[in-house]
């Protein structure tokens, strides 16, 4: 035997791999049917299960001494601990699921540390100690990492949703259209901003038109922010048209002192858009007949 | 008292025929907003020919009528201001009125007109506006 003093973790990992990991199955399927039924994949588990306690055995056998070295996302069975912890999180498992998952493997290596080491006890102590410690650091990583990605998908989700929510349309040639839907906020105002100009430029619009029927609300802050944008639109070379003002928001913004006096304002997309035309030289004619 | 709004094609036509409450000046206001969005008017005609005495706040939500009317697409213009009137806004103030002003209701109709023949939406008048007809949900 080398100096290793966790190499006996690491053979009981690997004689019992089996045993263990379909105790730990049990355990914790038991638990998570009634949460989590049908999110759980039950070869999947088993699979990453023995995956997980391969690597654990490598580990051991790899690291003596008493304290076990820091855990790095970057190690192999960092990796393992994140992709599962990942995994749960993307599925919609509570936090308090994955770090019971970890905890259930304690229980059992406790058992089997228990029934295996009995006559050592000095040994078994030590053992503990150190599986403990060991999987108390995984139980962090995991959460830490389910943490991190629940923040991702968020971040994520409310990028997509504002994107969503504010598409510029090439309506015609050199005419844009912004059509704005919900509340707009500060950092809803700068994005459609950046991306309304961005286009403005790309396209050489003559004419944007806002449409602003699903705005619900028209205050100081908004008016501030459609300012803003009709300056830089104005300032870039395109006229601004603005539609679907409903007669609140008209009296609204004109008890705010705000006139809006430099566009024109149109209360329907529909007279906005003829509108429109008429200013890059076109308009839309009445031909007679339905085409089939 | 609720003041009359005619129709008269796409052309809001109202005639204020005497003395007004504060409060029911913001009353015509109002109406007056809400027709404008429900026929998508093009135009609005307020005659004060009538009228001897405006008030500071009356001729403040005059102007500030013209204002919304135009952030929903109509032009606006007042017609019938008397010289007295005339005189003492002028005392109040210059901006009270800030509408276009005409001497009376024909060449104020004629004015509209004229404005609408130029923009871009009269268009839909000339198609047989099924959709503004009727109520808008």
């Amino acid at each position: 035997m080398t100096t290793n003093s966790l190499a006996p973790i690491a053979n009981l990992l690997q004689q019992h791999r089996v045993a263990i990991c379909d105790e730990w199955l049990n355990d914790i399927m038991r638990i998570w049917e009634h949460s989590h039924a049908g999110l759980v994949d039950k070869e999947e588990v088993s699979r990453q299960a023995n995956d997980f306690l391969k690597e654990l055995a490598v580990f051991f056998n790899s690291h003596s001494g008493e304290a076990p070295a820091e855990i790095s996302t970057n190690s192999p069975f960092g990796k393992i601990a994140c992709e599962l912890s990942i995994e749960r999180a993307k599925k919609g498992f509570k936090p308090a699921d994955t770090a019971q998952y970890i905890i259930t493997l304690k229980n059992v290596l406790t058992r089997h540390f228990l029934r295996t080491y009995s006559e050592t006890p000095v040994d078994l102590a030590l053992y503990l100690r150190v599986m403990n410690d060991m999987l108390d650091r995984i139980s962090l990583l995991t959460f830490e990492m389910y943490v991190e990605t629940r923040e991702r998908i968020i971040a994520q989700q409310s990028l997509s949703l504002s994107e969503l929510s504010t598409p510029i349309i090439l309506l015609w040639n050199n005419v844009l259209l912004l059509p704005l839907v919900g509340v707009i906020d500060t950092v809803r105002a700068r994005q459609f901003t950046e991306r309304l100009l961005e286009a403005i430029t790309r396209y050489e619009a003559n004419v944007t038109i806002i449409d602003v029927t699903g705005v619900p609300v028209f205050d100081t802050s908004v008016a501030r922010h459609f300012m803003k944008v009709i300056d830089a639109a104005q300032l870039l070379g395109s006229r601004i048209v603005m539609t679907g003002i409903s007669p609140e928001g008209a009296q609204t913004l004109t008890k705010l002192g705000i006139n809006f006096s430099n566009i024109i304002s149109r209360a329907t997309l529909r007279s906005g858009l003829a509108e429109a035309l008429l200013l890059v030289g076109r308009r839309i004619e009445l031909i007679g007949g339905v085409r089939p | 008292m609720i003041i009359p709004i005619l129709r008269l094609g796409k052309i809001l036509l109202t005639s204020i025929q005497q003395e007004l409450t504060d409060a029911d000046v913001l009353q015509l206001q109002s109406d007056l907003l809400r027709k404008v969005s429900e026929i998508e008017a093009l135009g609005v005609i307020i005659d004060i020919t009538a009228l001897e005495v405006v008030d500071s706040f009356m001729a403040r939500v005059i102007n500030d009528t013209a204002g919304m009317a135009r952030l929903l697409g109509a032009e606006i213009v007042i017609c019938g201001v008397q010289p007295y009137v005339a005189m003492s806004l002028v005392e109040m103030g210059r901006d009270l009125i800030g509408a276009d002003c005409v001497f009376n209701l024909d060449q104020g109709l004629k004015l509209l007109e004229a404005r609408i023949a130029v923009r871009g939406d009269a268009i839909l008048s000339l198609e047989g506006d099924e959709y503004a007809r009727n109520d808008r949900p």
